[in-house]
């Protein structure tokens, strides 16, 4: 309990610090929201095209295609509002030896680094896929029921941890490596491939790639085939699996780079 | 004679490359992320349909390679941003002073990056043709390819006037990063990255045969494809007009704002 009120009373202090610098620039303040906005908007039409050439994407109509990128776009969404630009500065800190400064307060530094640049300008942006989420239910004529928008909320829930997880792992890897840059690509890569291309198209090896070793295919897929009705248990027990592992093995990554973390010298 | 100082930037740019051998590698490899988005979704499209607008799926995917290949090739995006950063941090200054044409400048250090580039796309395109097994499409016709050509160059050439009419309007604006990531994102769909602009109603593919970005990437991927052919030479007098205003709009506006320089920064 005395743990808690300790870590609220830290993330209070956060946020405040973090809005009193964004008002220093303000011309920034919007700007995620701007480009992160355009560029799910710009998906939309281009699955728009498609659709108004073809009736359905495997087993997918136009309205899943929308609640996939609405959900894509939510998940992004969080990330931008509460970690994102915390946690791409954690190589340049370990490059520099600025983590020192993270380590020797007494709260945890993971914790500090997820959380000391949230961006509110990001928050129209979880309204806007939101909007998009509603939208797209209602195009695929889906009814919603209690049980479905539950599941549908567990599994947004359960993604949101593996995109953070993911975006841990990755930037953790600066402990063990020189430059972060080729993992940044991949990572971006694997990011625009898997936000304009739902899990469903996957099949061989590239369904056990962005299945488990790169999960990014099912981070959307999940919560979008549970509202649908198209999840299975044995894909329940695959989602939790992956999750969990991937929460073990940034775990192991993370804690095993602050012990091996030697000052600027790293 | 003049010409020699140009050529000789382009020849500093070129050897420049050599330094970033590993970045140069890593952007071949990636590109794989646009070809195989473009096979798993058209495979599943094509699933049930022989012909999509006009496309069958090596069509579809012939496509994706050359357009995928030359969007690579266009490189100016870094121009906008090496004079904005220049001109906010007080640096422009370097440029001002060289004894050559500033918009010269840059028309060279993109031909000296672009003519390295070159090679290693081409070796992309080739192996995704043969890893993706695709009955690749390509013009015989020696009229539509020099037609085609000549679009490159233009299409090339007009990008780097607007990347540097974007850059210089920092003079103006002093920030104009957040614009320049939004203009990135409305052009992955505008030039036909994303998907082909012939899936789009007739109305909006009209509306963009106005506009110089489907010259820039789109009609040259899909005259190279075999397609479109009648609007070769009419493409061609579109872009050398887009060219002409472009110009005279940078001379404007460099003569209005030029003088909004002070060398010490914004």
């Amino acid at each position: 309990m005395k743990t808690i009120k300790k870590y609220y009373r830290v993330l209070r202090e956060l946020v405040k610090l973090r809005f009193q610098n964004l008002m220093v620039f303000r011309l920034d303040f919007f700007g995620p929201f701007l480009v992160d906005g355009s560029l799910f908007l710009v998906q939309l039409l281009a699955f728009r095209a498609v659709y108004g050439n073809v009736e359905a994407v495997g087993s997918w109509g136009s309205g899943e295609m929308i609640l996939y990128i609405g959900t894509f776009s939510l998940l992004n969404a969080v990330s931008m509002t509460v970690c994102f630009f915390g946690l791409i500065g954690i190589p340049g800190k370990i490059l520099s030896g600025e983590m020192d400064l993270y380590l020797t307060k007494p709260v945890s530094p993971l914790f500090r680094l997820t959380f000391e640049k949230m961006n509110p300008g990001s928050v129209p942006l979880v309204a806007m896929s939101l909007c998009i989420i509603a939208y797209g239910a209602r195009k695929s004529g889906i009814s919603i029921r209690g049980e479905n928008l539950c599941a549908y909320l567990f599994w947004l829930a359960v993604m949101t941890i593996l995109y953070y997880n993911m975006e841990v792992l990755i930037r953790s890897m600066s402990f063990y490596i020189l430059s972060n840059a080729r993992l940044d690509q991949l990572e971006e890569a694997c990011l625009d491939l898997c936000m304009k291309l739902p899990g469903i198209a996957f099949y061989g090896i590239y369904k056990v790639i962005f299945y488990i070793f790169l999960p990014y295919g099912i981070m959307a897929t999940l919560p979008v085939q549970s509202l649908i009705g198209e999840m299975t248990w044995k894909g329940v027990a695959f989602g939790i699996a992956v999750a969990a592992a991937f929460s073990l093995l940034t775990y192991v990554v993370w804690t095993g780079g602050i012990r091996r973390y030697n000052s600027a010298s790293s | 004679m003049k010409m020699r100082k140009y050529i000789e930037v382009a020849k500093v740019y070129f050897k420049t490359q050599f330094a970033w051998r590993a970045d140069v590698l890593f952007n071949m490899i990636f590109t794989i992320s646009r070809i195989l988005f473009a096979y798993l979704l058209w495979r599943m499209v094509f699933s049930g349909k022989e012909v999509v607008s006009g496309f069958t799926f090596h069509g579809m995917l012939s496509y994706y390679i050359v357009s995928s290949f030359l969007s690579q090739l266009e490189m100016s995006g870094g121009i906008s941003g090496e004079i904005c950063q220049r001109i906010r941090n007080g640096a422009f200054s370097k440029y001002m002073i060289l004894p050559v044409s500033m918009e010269g400048y840059f028309v060279a250090m993109e031909a000296g990056t672009v003519l390295f580039y070159l090679a290693f796309d081409l070796i992309a395109a080739f192996l995704w043709i043969f890893i993706f097994r695709i009955e690749f499409a390509f013009v015989t016709d020696g009229a539509v390819l020099l037609c085609a050509f000549c679009l490159i160059l233009l299409g090339l050439f007009f990008m780097v006037q607007f990347a540097y009419y974007l850059g210089i309007l920092t003079l103006k604006y002093q920030g104009i990063e957040t614009f320049l990531m939004i203009k990135n994102n409305l052009m992955a769909l505008a030039t036909g990255t994303i998907v082909p602009l012939a899936l789009f109603p007739e109305a909006v593919v009209r509306a963009m045969r106005a506009l110089p970005f489907y010259y820039v990437t789109y009609l040259p991927s899909m005259l190279l494809t075999g397609k479109c052919r009648e609007e070769a030479v009419v493409g061609i007098g579109i872009m050398t007009v887009w060219c002409l205003v472009m110009q005279i709009l940078i001379r404007r506006t460099w003569a209005k704002y030029s003088r909004k320089y002070d060398g010490v920064g914004i």
